[in-house]
């Protein structure tokens, strides 16, 4: 039972990678923490990526330990399904207002054994998590590796059948819950509301989105995932195995007529991850990847990006014009290769993979007033110095609420964040450090 | 039964009713959305009953879209109605057969 005041040091906003390391950080160090999010599970992207880049990891088998530990730590309250609704500063730091938003289901008694899922008659397209692909039940469990392990009711789709309140062995559905209101008192707040990925129906000359076998990269994460819709690597139009994949690069980023303008980092990275794993699911398939310039910043990335080559993936360098479709919803690419005196070829593929970039996942100006950069990420004055320091006293962000980076440098920035927060909690506690000895 | 159980019971099915009364439209869309639904379930399953199919082997057998389909297949197999048996002799597409349990 959650109380409806709460008082804690932190108060961390989004449940990504970023935010659960930070609120961990913290917590290790004895602080107390509240994490909100606004979806039913913590885990943000990451969680429904398919493996880690450089390293080819299970993705799951290295975020659902993260959730799990952010979960069950002593010193964080986790606040799932709600928003953050105004933040009033006031002598001690920030007062918070927090909704939390129906699930119709009573969370401390919910085992998530998901009996109520099996009886429910009703199929909703799981836009959340699976694009549609697939779909949940009216009453669901979001995930298998959801943390929480709560049902939820999609309460507007509903027929009010009766049938998950007969099958829930732990009577938990209830219809008459209502938003309810919490209170968070916090000495600092850490923004890691994330990112989202650039419209994949953005650009008429790639389809508008009207395509079948045009899909954006975090679609192709989910097709790559064992817990994926389809279990495998099928295309969408008609369940075929990919003879003929094709990856477009920069397909939202570096564009100005998308509005932008910057690279997205982690787009090479993550399409020459997924061109080797379905090498690995798809031997007999061929994989081009059609790009401008091919960007391996990180470490071991280089490497990574030899292997792909090695292995007999095509790299062509080319500027992709136009994608229409035959007759068959074959995607054929019209595009001007660069290497051979901008030739334009037409090449006909199984399935396109648009690799799309990074957008602000939240903006942080209205509530926190915090402001944001030209690029609406959280704008941080003094990245040099201080790459976790907002133009809020007190409030503070981390991993890709900041801009475009990977894993690594997300968590990397939750370490940051996590100290830059405890020493400005320090500092304003009037006990300072003791000077180290000499 | 006990008489409790039936008191439980009818003060359940009130409040169901209510809640229905309550939303007349959107239950009224929901309803009809599974009315659809089911007809498509059985339309597949009739077919599946005589063997495993492939994707466009049921869109051909159904007049459905073949990604209609793969939609409805998807979420058989999610819910243990479906299982793929194989491949097809081309190696192109999977094969969906009915489980034990649905057959
Ligand atoms: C297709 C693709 C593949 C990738 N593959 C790799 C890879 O292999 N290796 C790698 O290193 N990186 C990869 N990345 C990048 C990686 O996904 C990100 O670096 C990482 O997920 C960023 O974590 P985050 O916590 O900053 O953001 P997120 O994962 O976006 O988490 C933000 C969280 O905040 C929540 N939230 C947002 N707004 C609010 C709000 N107002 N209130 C409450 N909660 C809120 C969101 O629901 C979410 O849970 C990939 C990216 C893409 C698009
Ligand atoms: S009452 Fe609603 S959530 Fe419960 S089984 Fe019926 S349709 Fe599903
Ligand atoms: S609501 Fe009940 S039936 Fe559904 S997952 Fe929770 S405990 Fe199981």
């Amino acid at each position: 039972m959650k109380s409806d005041k709460i008082h804690v040091d932190t108060l961390v906003v989004g449940g990504g990678i970023a935010g659960m390391q930070a609120s961990l950080d913290l917590a290790n160090q004895g602080h107390q923490v509240a994490l909100v999010e606004h979806s039913p599970s913590i885990g943000g992207m990451m969680i429904g990526l398919s493996k880690v880049f450089p390293t080819l990891d299970c993705c799951s088998c290295i975020t659902t330990p993260k959730m799990a530990a952010t979960a069950h730590h002593e010193n964080i309250q986790l606040l799932t399904y709600c928003e953050v609704q105004s933040v009033t500063r006031n002598d001690d730091g920030f007062s918070v207002q927090v909704i939390q938003k129906p699930r119709y289901v009573i969370e401390d008694n919910c085992t998530g054994c998901r009996s109520c899922e099996l009886v429910c008659p009703l199929d909703l397209p799981d836009v959340e998590n699976e694009f549609g692909r697939t779909a949940h039940r009216v009453i669901y469990v979001p995930f298998t590796t959801a943390v929480p392990q709560k049902a939820i009711i999609d309460i507007d789709s509903c027929i009010f059948c009766g049938k998950c309140i007969k099958a829930c062995p732990a009577d938990c559905i209830d219809f008459t819950q209502t938003p309810q209101t919490l209170r968070v008192e916090a000495r600092t707040i850490i923004l890691a509301t994330g990112f989202k990925v650039t419209p994949y129906d953005a650009k008429k000359e790639y389809g508008a989105g009207n395509l079948r076998n045009v899909i954006d990269a975090m679609m192709m994460e989910r097709l790559l995932a064992p817990t994926g819709p389809y279990g495998r690597v099928l295309r969408p139009s008609d369940g075929k195995l990919p003879d003929s994949i094709a990856y477009v690069q920069c397909a939202g980023s570096r564009d100005e007529t998308l509005g932008v303008p910057y690279c997205s980092r982690v787009c090479c990275m993550y399409a020459i991850k997924q061109a080797m794993l379905i090498s690995g699911a798809l031997p007999m398939a061929d994989v081009t990847i059609y790009y401008m310039d091919i960007r391996t910043f990180g470490k071991g990335y280089e490497q990574f990006y030899q292997n792909a080559k090695a292995m007999g993936i095509e790299f062509v360098k080319g500027k992709v014009g136009r994608i229409v479709e035959d007759e068959d919803q074959n995607p054929i690419v019209r595009v001007e290769l660069i290497d051979d005196n901008s030739r334009v070829a037409e090449n006909k593929h199984d399935l396109v993979v648009l690799s799309v970039g990074m957008l602000p996942g939240y903006d942080t100006q209205p509530i926190y007033d915090v402001a944001t950069a030209k690029d609406g990420f959280v704008q941080i004055p003094d990245s040099n110095v201080a790459p976790t320091v907002t133009t809020q006293e007190g409030i503070f962000a981390t991993g890709t609420a900041t801009g475009p980076m990977d894993i690594v440098d997300s968590i990397i920035t939750a370490g940051a964040v996590a100290a830059e927060a405890s020493a400005y909690m320090h500092l304003h506690s009037g006990s300072p450090a003791a000077p180290a000895a000499d | 039964m006990t008489t409790q159980d039936r008191v439980e019971r009818k003060k359940r099915n009130e409040m169901l009713t209510n809640l229905r009364k309550q939303h007349p439209e959107r239950v009224k869309i929901s309803q009809a959305k599974l009315k659809e639904q089911r007809s498509i379930r059985k339309t597949l399953q009739q077919v599946l009953k005589t063997k495993p199919h492939t994707i466009p082997q049921l869109a051909e057998a159904t007049g459905l879209p073949a990604h209609q389909v793969l939609w409805y297949i998807s979420i058989m197999k999610k819910y243990g109605k479906v299982v793929e048996t194989g491949l097809d002799e081309d190696y192109e597409y999977y094969l969906y057969g009915l489980t034990r349990e649905t057959e």
